[in-house]
């Protein structure tokens, strides 16, 4: 099963925001804009939803540090107490230091770990993009066909308009 | 105390269940049972008696005829893992100590005090605590040497024997040469076999000669006696430079007596006035309440004033002129007060080697009336028997080639006497020398034969160190060497080879039996005298003639003429003493008790002087005296007279070459010998041995600086408690580190000089961690230590502490559990000394533990700082953290590689390998056997039962150990003491080691010292 | 704010480059042949490594007495180098994650070296706290695993198991910053190198990254939460440090202003450490456009500032310690100033306190040369603080019988030299191995000028 896509690329961001825009107004399916780098109010001209990594980071930090806590608790008074120079068996503002560690490490990496699985980035993936020169100096909003009543030429006069270098269709497998 | 060290001794026997259970599975159990049944009072009894004898015959293994038991099969009270504690006499020095040989698995480990010996009390000095290492000395001679080659004692018997016999045929002067020899039965053995010649003569010298007191005695009681010293029935004691708890004839007797003297726990309190005169700081100046520096040739009139002075107050024609110095006089007059005060209760001692000056001072004790009450010439002391003048005669004859044989033992004159390379000369050209030395030493190297003599550990022998106390040696261990012990080869040569055991036993049968009515039956007695150690007999009575006023004659004041030059004086240290130790790596590493300096000697200056001739400590300097030079490198020491430069003896020793390779090698290490190859310089050549007795003083000594330096192996570089003047903000120069007071302000408030109160503030914490069961902690009596450092090796035996060399104690890393910190108060000149023995505080909250990432400090129930050494990573923030600084960490693979020394391992405590840290540990493996042992009675552990070595030891009784909670034990007492104080108080870590402030017995109640 | 309303008016990279010539620019570092002087500092700093391995191997195989210390001096140049290298890399945290939060964009043109700065100054300094211990072998003991002894775990009231995990975390969390960073850039010269070796390389370590805009927004997300928990981390870190001394009883150690004061220092000497490399990098490696002069007056700000805090930190450290009338602090600090050691407390107050105050002149801050200078002093400066810290407070302590002197061996030298060989060795195969400057973020920073420089036009 494949689709057709068409493409637009562009030279400048705000080229490739304003058409994004357009695009959506004119209610072109977007599948997706590849930029060399992050470029602001993109996603929102796309319609993306806000990512929710947030979250994880938030609740595998609190997790971090709470285990932390317990097993600090448990190992100096529980597991085996040891009288270590008079100190109270539960000396808990000496514990905090670690416990902050942990709760950044556990944060920091789980944060990293979830971002790759979410965004599909796995080592030795090939990556699938419209062109090379994305990652260099390349704009490229890519819209999808939807059906037969699809005019190529009139999404390509609305590309043209924002200063697109050429427009081209393509099949592409889809996944 | 000594139905106690009695209970310690015995106990022994009990013991091996003990070991075992400690052991986990009790495999002896059922051999144990065996023996419990027949175990009680009586039969223990006769298992002693049985025990000493299987041991002794074990011990018989040179005899002709007898054989040695292997210990493969073992005597009966011996179980593997347990301790044996076996009484005997300590071969240090002359002084013959008491000791009990701690003895596992066959292996004598350790040397402990017997605390039933009526001189040293249960005490031993570093030397003594040091000289088992002796017994397991890689370089000592295992067979006798013919002119230097081993040899079978078949041959060296043979020819020795042919040689007497032509000597006794035509006759010609045969001499016996040894250092003191207390032993009667030896001393006899001597006498027979010189006797089966027509001229035989045994000449006795002491390396550290007191020949002038005994010539004294001669002239003043008619007869060459040392008196008896009772420095605990003194009041008021006044030594002119005598070093009477350092190195002076019995320092542990004294100490222990001297202590006595002043104990401020007993109801009512005494403590005796001590005032020292001398020209250096000595271990006894610096515990004396009273100092006066004075130049050596001053000493004599100085004390010849002194008895004018008690002269005048007697009634006495006899007057001599005061000494130049007002100061000095002055001093004079109220010592000379003080000391007419307490007539009958005063003692005045000198370590002067000038007859006339003796003579004095037995003068003055004879108008004291102290004969009789503080010293006792009835009774007198055979610890210096040494005679300088026949001394002197046998140098001449033998120069003269007029000996025909000459029999060395126990002595090495090569290196000890003044002229050395001469004597050498001319022993070379005798016809018979033999030496009886265990070591191939500089006399050793020039005589024909070399018989060595066993080791004090593996051999019978006896010694009377003071008239009517005689103890025993008994033999520990089956000698490791083809040696020979002295009577037998004398016995043998005499033509009648008897084993040492019959020849003691015979001897004391017929001198010492007879002397003694306590017990009917010689075997009872014999037995009793083994296992005790000691023995009470009817001394020798000699009455003295009545004093001889006409020998006492006014000394001439100094001469002002000789002051040119410095004097030159020659001393001893409490480790090296004359340099029979110089061999023994623990007392070449052991700090000098004053100048903490080890691994070498030096010459010592006044601060004024040094400044003078712009000397700073490490430069070499050349010491020109009329004879020869010394080049060794200065040491600035507060204290002395400014007229004096000192040098110790007993270094330079030929035998100190083998300490080249000591302590760890690597890239930056630097040897333990100086560039002549040996440890220190060998100062004996600047003795002299003129009329008739050996002088350590020399005059008109030039003083050069050589352009070189010698980096001192120091471990104490800032000497006061009061920190520089530049780095102290608001004047709060001194340190509260050490506390003291005077007498007088004690008697008024015995909390007096208390600083910064005890500040048992309010916790924050929950209780946690109450101590329920024991709870261990030690008190040190600062006002009893005298700084001797016996504690110091005794730790170093007791828990395998290793050697590091001269260049790792340079690099202050030296590893001594036990330290003793020593503080100079007062000006440069006129010091006041503080000692303090530094240890691991074990403290209740310690800061050591806090930081220690993986748990290798902990603290355990009974109130211990445990350093767990096979957990340890070696992160060394223990050590930062611990403002005690008594954390010792391993730096290196610390060198075991001699496996003959290994021997004297404690197979108690764990070798620590490289990278651990390490530390006191209150001597824990004491704590636990007494526990089992305990455990085992059934009984709580007594009060007392568990002394660390340190304790164990000290000449001075300053240590005391025990449990807190038991309130009626010794420490519990000491703790409720008003003098008590802890270091760094202020801090809350809570040490558990308390100390007792100092007290002078100084007039002035303020506090404040004054110098006199 | 108000800064970027600054920056906004002038261009941060100079020379108006277009998108495609910043990634030819910056990717021409890695794609030329290395130059001579290239090869003339990678090879000095390669033999610096080897005489400090050869240091530290005869130190593990001997034993820590090829080191001066002594039994009153536990530490001195082992911990004194292992904070030095800690501070060292807290200014590259700083810069990436502090002024990422601050939307301080100058920071494109140095945060990619100044993070790589970071991991390799902590590899560094982590090479410490492993060769200081006795037995380093048992380094694994310090982590909390079940065990066959009890299990017996570890002591968490220890100063040094807060460093073991603070310093982990620290490396990883640091990692992570800059591989996150680094993934577009990885992209880029998968997309245009020509060797096919470094296209495989950089292909998988790019993890398949195709600059899609869904990827891009979380890509911003985790940057902006790393960058979160990194100025917390950062702090958090040299505090931790500071407690290994400041919870100890040490006079001179034992202070409540450790904290403050070591992440001050620590961004001081980070600053000076930043700007050493950088006006060597840029120079060499013909990057002027982008590392501008304003970069380097940025930072002589900042090194300004934290300077005066560090200045201040030591008058405050000697008040306390007068103003406390506890006789051994008081004694401390004068022994300090007046000792035997004060040559060491002078040269750090000089190049600490006295040298930074030359860059209140704007002529120095923009000559190059004397800024390199300076930037030197203040890592000379730096390294002596913490020695100062560690050994005139050790050396003299409570009981004056245990008073010492301490000398450096050259074990301890060749060692210290070793770890400058570890990181300009690390640093000169990154400039060839990874694009120096943030190629995606200085892209936008670019076309934004030209955005802004258009509208004004």
């Amino acid at each position: 099963m494949s689709r057709r896509v068409m493409l637009g690329f562009f030279e400048r961001e705000e080229d490739v925001l304003a058409a994004t825009r357009a695009a959506r107004e004119a209610g072109l399916r977007i599948l997706d804009v590849y930029t060399p780098y992050p470029v602001h109010g993109l996603d929102r001209a796309m319609g993306l939803a806000p990512s929710r990594l947030a979250f994880v980071c938030l609740i595998l930090g609190l997790f971090g540090a709470v285990f932390k806590v317990w097993f600090e608790f448990w190992t100096t008074s529980v597991a085996w107490p040891i009288n270590v120079g008079g100190k109270p068996w539960n000396s808990l503002p000496a514990f905090v230091p670690v416990t902050f560690e942990v709760m950044v490490l556990f944060a920091g990496v789980s944060t990293f770990l979830a971002f790759l699985v979410v965004a599909g980035l796995r080592p030795g993936r090939a990556p699938v993009m419209p062109d090379p020169r994305v990652t260099d100096d390349r704009f490229v909003l890519m819209v999808e066909e939807t059906d037969s009543v699809f005019d190529a030429v009139r999404v390509e006069q609305l590309f043209a308009g924002f200063r697109a270098l050429h427009s081209e269709e393509r099949v592409e497998a889809r996944s | 105390m000594s139905a106690e060290g009695a209970n310690r001794y015995w106990r022994a026997l009990e013991e091996r269940g003990a070991a075992t259970a400690a052991e986990g599975p009790d495999e002896f159990a059922a051999r144990r049972e065996g023996i419990d049944l027949f175990l009680s009072r009586r039969g223990f009894l006769k298992a002693a008696g049985f025990g000493a004898a299987g041991a002794l015959l074990a011990s018989c293994a040179r005899a002709p005829v007898q054989e040695a038991i292997p210990f493969l099969s073992a005597p009966e009270e011996i179980v593997p893992g347990h301790a044996l504690y076996y009484a005997s006499t300590c071969a240090g020095c002359s002084a013959a100590c008491g000791m009990l040989v701690k003895s596992r698995d066959g292996r004598p480990i350790k040397l402990e005090g017997n605390a039933e010996h009526p001189l040293s009390r249960g005490a031993l000095c570093a030397a003594g605590q040091a000289s088992i290492l002796g017994l397991y000395d890689s370089h000592r001679l295992r067979s006798p040497l013919h002119r230097g080659q081993r040899a079978s004692w078949e041959e060296v018997d043979r020819a020795v024997g042919e040689r007497i016999a032509t000597i006794s045929k035509n006759g010609g002067a045969v001499r016996f040469l040894s250092s003191t020899i207390t032993g009667p039965t030896i001393r006899a053995e001597i006498d027979r076999f010189l006797g089966s010649f027509a001229d035989g003569r045994h000449v006795v010298y002491d390396p550290l000669s007191c020949s002038a007191i005994l010539d004294a005695h001669e002239r003043t009681h008619g007869a060459r006696v040392l008196p008896r010293y009772l420095f605990d029935r003194a009041e008021v004691i006044a030594s002119f430079d005598a070093d009477f708890l350092g190195t002076w004839i019995a320092p542990v007797e004294f100490a222990a007596a001297w202590r006595a003297g002043r104990d401020l726990e007993a109801k009512p309190p005494r403590f005796s006035y001590h005032v020292q005169i001398e020209p250096l700081l000595s271990v006894t100046g610096s515990k004396a309440d009273r100092r006066i520096r004075i130049a050596p040739r001053e000493l004599g009139p100085a004390l010849s004033h002194l008895a004018g002075l008690l002269a005048k107050k007697a009634g006495l024609t006899f007057s001599s002129p005061p000494p130049a110095d007002p100061e000095l006089s002055a001093a004079l007059a109220t010592l000379a007060d003080r000391l007419w005060q307490a007539r009958r209760r005063s003692l005045v001692v000198c370590g002067s080697q000038d007859v006339a000056t003796q003579v004095a001072c037995n003068f003055a004790n004879e108008i004291l009336q102290n004969y009789g009450n503080t010293l006792d010439v009835e009774r007198p002391s055979y610890q210096k028997q040494g005679n300088d003048r026949a001394l002197q005669e046998l140098l001449s004859e033998i120069s003269a080639g007029k000996v025909a044989a000459l029999f060395i033992a126990a002595a090495n004159p090569v290196s000890e006497l003044p002229g050395g390379e001469n004597i050498a000369a001319a022993l070379d050209k005798l016809p018979l020398v033999v030496s009886f030395a265990s070591h191939r030493d500089e006399t050793a190297d020039h005589a024909h034969f070399v018989c060595p003599d066993h080791h004090p550990l593996e051999s019978w022998s006896d010694a009377e160190p003071v008239a009517g106390i005689i103890s025993v040696t008994q033999p520990v261990i089956r000698p490791l060497g083809q040696t020979r012990s002295l009577v037998e080869t004398l016995s043998t040569w005499r033509g009648r080879p008897t084993p040492a055991y019959e020849i003691f036993q015979a001897s004391w049968r017929s001198r010492i039996f007879a002397r003694q009515s306590q017990e009917t039956s010689f075997q009872r007695f014999w037995d009793r005298a083994v296992h005790d150690g000691v023995a009470a007999v009817e001394p020798a009575r000699f009455s003295p003639r009545p004093f001889d006023v006409s020998a006492v004659k006014p000394a001439a004041p100094a001469k002002a003429g000789a002051a040119e030059g410095l004097s030159l004086v020659l001393y001893a240290k409490v480790a090296m003493l004359a340099g029979q130790h110089a061999e023994n790596p623990w007392l070449q590493e052991l700090p000098d008790p004053i100048s903490k300096v080890a691994w070498d000697n030096y010459a010592c200056l006044a601060p004024a002087t040094a400044a003078a001739l712009g000397v700073a400590e490490g430069d070499v300097v050349r010491l020109d005296f009329g004879a020869g030079s010394l080049e060794l490198p200065a040491y600035v020491q507060p204290g002395q007279h400014d007229g004096v430069v000192a040098v110790a003896l007993g270094y330079g020793r030929k035998g100190t070459a083998r300490f080249a390779g000591i302590g760890p090698r690597w890239l930056d290490a630097e040897p333990s010998v100086g560039r002549d190859g040996l440890v220190g310089v060998d100062a004996s050549g600047a003795l002299e041995l003129t009329d008739g007795v050996l002088r350590y003083v020399r005059e008109g000594v030039r003083i050069a600086k050589t352009g070189r330096t010698r980096p001192l192996a120091c471990t104490q570089t800032h000497h006061t408690i009061t920190v520089p003047d530049m780095f102290a903000a608001n004047g709060s120069v001194r340190r509260p580190v050490v506390q003291e007071t005077t007498y007088a302000a004690w008697q008024g408030n015995p909390a007096a000089g208390r600083e910064g109160e005890e500040a048992e503030s309010e916790d924050l914490w929950p209780d946690d961690h109450p101590y329920n069961g024991h709870r261990w902690a030690m008190a040190i009596d600062l006002t009893a230590c005298t700084g001797c450092s016996a504690c110091v090796v005794a730790c170093q035996v007791e828990n395998n502490i290793p050697v590091v060399g001269r260049d790792e104690v340079r690099r202050h890393r030296e590893m001594h559990w036990l330290r003793i910190d020593r503080y100079y108060s007062g000006s440069q000149a006129e010091v006041d000394v503080v000692y303090e023995p530094m240890l691991c505080q074990q403290c209740e909250n310690a800061p050591c533990e806090t930081v220690c990432p993986v748990l290798a400090t902990v603290h355990s129930e009974e109130g211990l700082n445990e350093q767990v050494y096979n957990r340890c990573v070696g992160t060394r923030y223990c050590a930062n953290n611990c403002p005690y600084k008594t954390r010792r960490f391993n730096w290196f693979n610390y060198p075991h590689q001699d496996p003959f020394a290994n021997l004297v391992l404690n197979p108690d405590v764990a070798v620590r390998s490289r990278g651990v840290m390490e530390k006191c540990s209150f001597c824990v493996q004491r704590i636990q056997q007494a526990k089992i042992e305990a455990k085992q009675a059934g009984q709580p552990v007594a009060d007392g039962a568990i002394q660390p070595a340190c304790q164990q030891t000290c000449p001075a009784g300053a240590i005391v150990f025990g449990d807190l909670n038991d309130r009626s034990s010794r420490v519990a007492a000491a703790v409720a003491n008003p003098r008590r104080f802890r270091v760094l108080e202020e801090m809350n870590v809570r040490p558990s080691v308390n100390y007792l402030r100092v007290v002078r017995n100084r007039d002035e109640t303020d506090g404040e010292k004054s110098h006199g | 704010m108000a800064e970027v309303a600054w920056l906004v008016r002038r261009p941060l990279i100079v020379g108006d480059k277009s998108v495609a010539q910043v990634t030819r620019d910056i990717c021409a570092a890695m794609e030329t042949r290395p130059s001579a002087l290239w090869w003339a500092g990678f090879l000095a700093a390669l033999s610096l490594l080897g005489l400090g391995v050869t240091a530290i191997s005869y130190e593990i195989s001997t034993g820590i007495g090829t080191w001066g210390e002594n039994r009153t001096v536990g530490w001195a140049f082992d911990i004194t180098n292992f904070v030095f290298w800690i501070g060292i890399g807290h200014a590259g945290t700083l810069i990436s994650a502090i002024l990422f939060l601050f939307r301080q964009r100058w920071r494109t043109s140095v945060n990619r070296a100044a993070e790589a700065m970071t991991i390799f100054a902590v590899m560094c300094a982590g090479i410490f706290p492993l060769i200081h211990m006795g037995r380093p072998w048992l380094a694994h003991w310090m982590f909390p695993y079940p065990n066959t002894r009890g299990s017996l775990w570890i002591n968490f009231r220890s100063p040094l198991v807060w460093d073991f995990f603070a310093i982990a975390t620290y490396l990883t969390i640091s990692l992570t910053f800059w591989y996150v960073g680094l993934l577009p850039d990885l992209a880029t010269i998968r997309d245009r190198t020509a060797s096919p070796w470094r296209r495989r390389i950089a292909g998988i370590l790019s993890l398949g990254w195709n600059g899609s805009t869904r990827t891009w927004q979380r890509y911003e997300v985790v940057y902006l939460l790393l960058a979160g928990l990194g100025t917390p981390l950062v702090v958090s870190v040299h505090t931790i440090v500071s407690w290994d001394f400041a919870t100890s009883l040490i006079p001179g150690w034992h202070a409540t202003i450790f904290p403050p004061y070591f992440v001050a220092g620590a961004i001081f000497s980070g600053m000076a450490m930043v700007l050493t490399l950088m006006i060597v990098a840029r120079k060499t490696m013909q990057l002027e456009d982008y590392i501008t002069p304003r970069h380097v007056d940025i930072m002589c700000k900042l090194i300004i500032a934290t300077g005066g805090i560090v200045g201040l930190s030591y008058a405050t450290e000697f008040f306390m310690a007068l103003y406390s009338s506890n006789p051994y602090e008081q004694f401390v600090f004068l022994n300090r100033a007046t000792g035997p050691l004060c040559w060491a407390y002078w040269t750090m107050v000089s190049c600490n306190v006295l040298v930074p105050q030359l860059l209140w002149f704007r002529r120095v801050r923009s000559n190059l040369v004397l800024v390199f200078v300076i930037s030197i002093f203040v890592n000379i400066g730096m390294w002596f603080e913490r020695f100062v810290i560690i050994v005139t407070s050790l050396h003299h302590d409570f009981l004056p019988s245990s008073w010492v002197s301490y000398r450096p061996t050259c074990i301890e030298v060749a060692t210290l030299l070793g770890t400058f060989g570890l990181f300009f060795t690390c640093f000169l195969l990154f400039v060839r191995l990874v694009p120096v400057i943030a190629i995606g973020e200085v892209k936008a920073v670019v076309s934004h000028d030209k955005l802004s420089g258009g509208t004004h036009a």
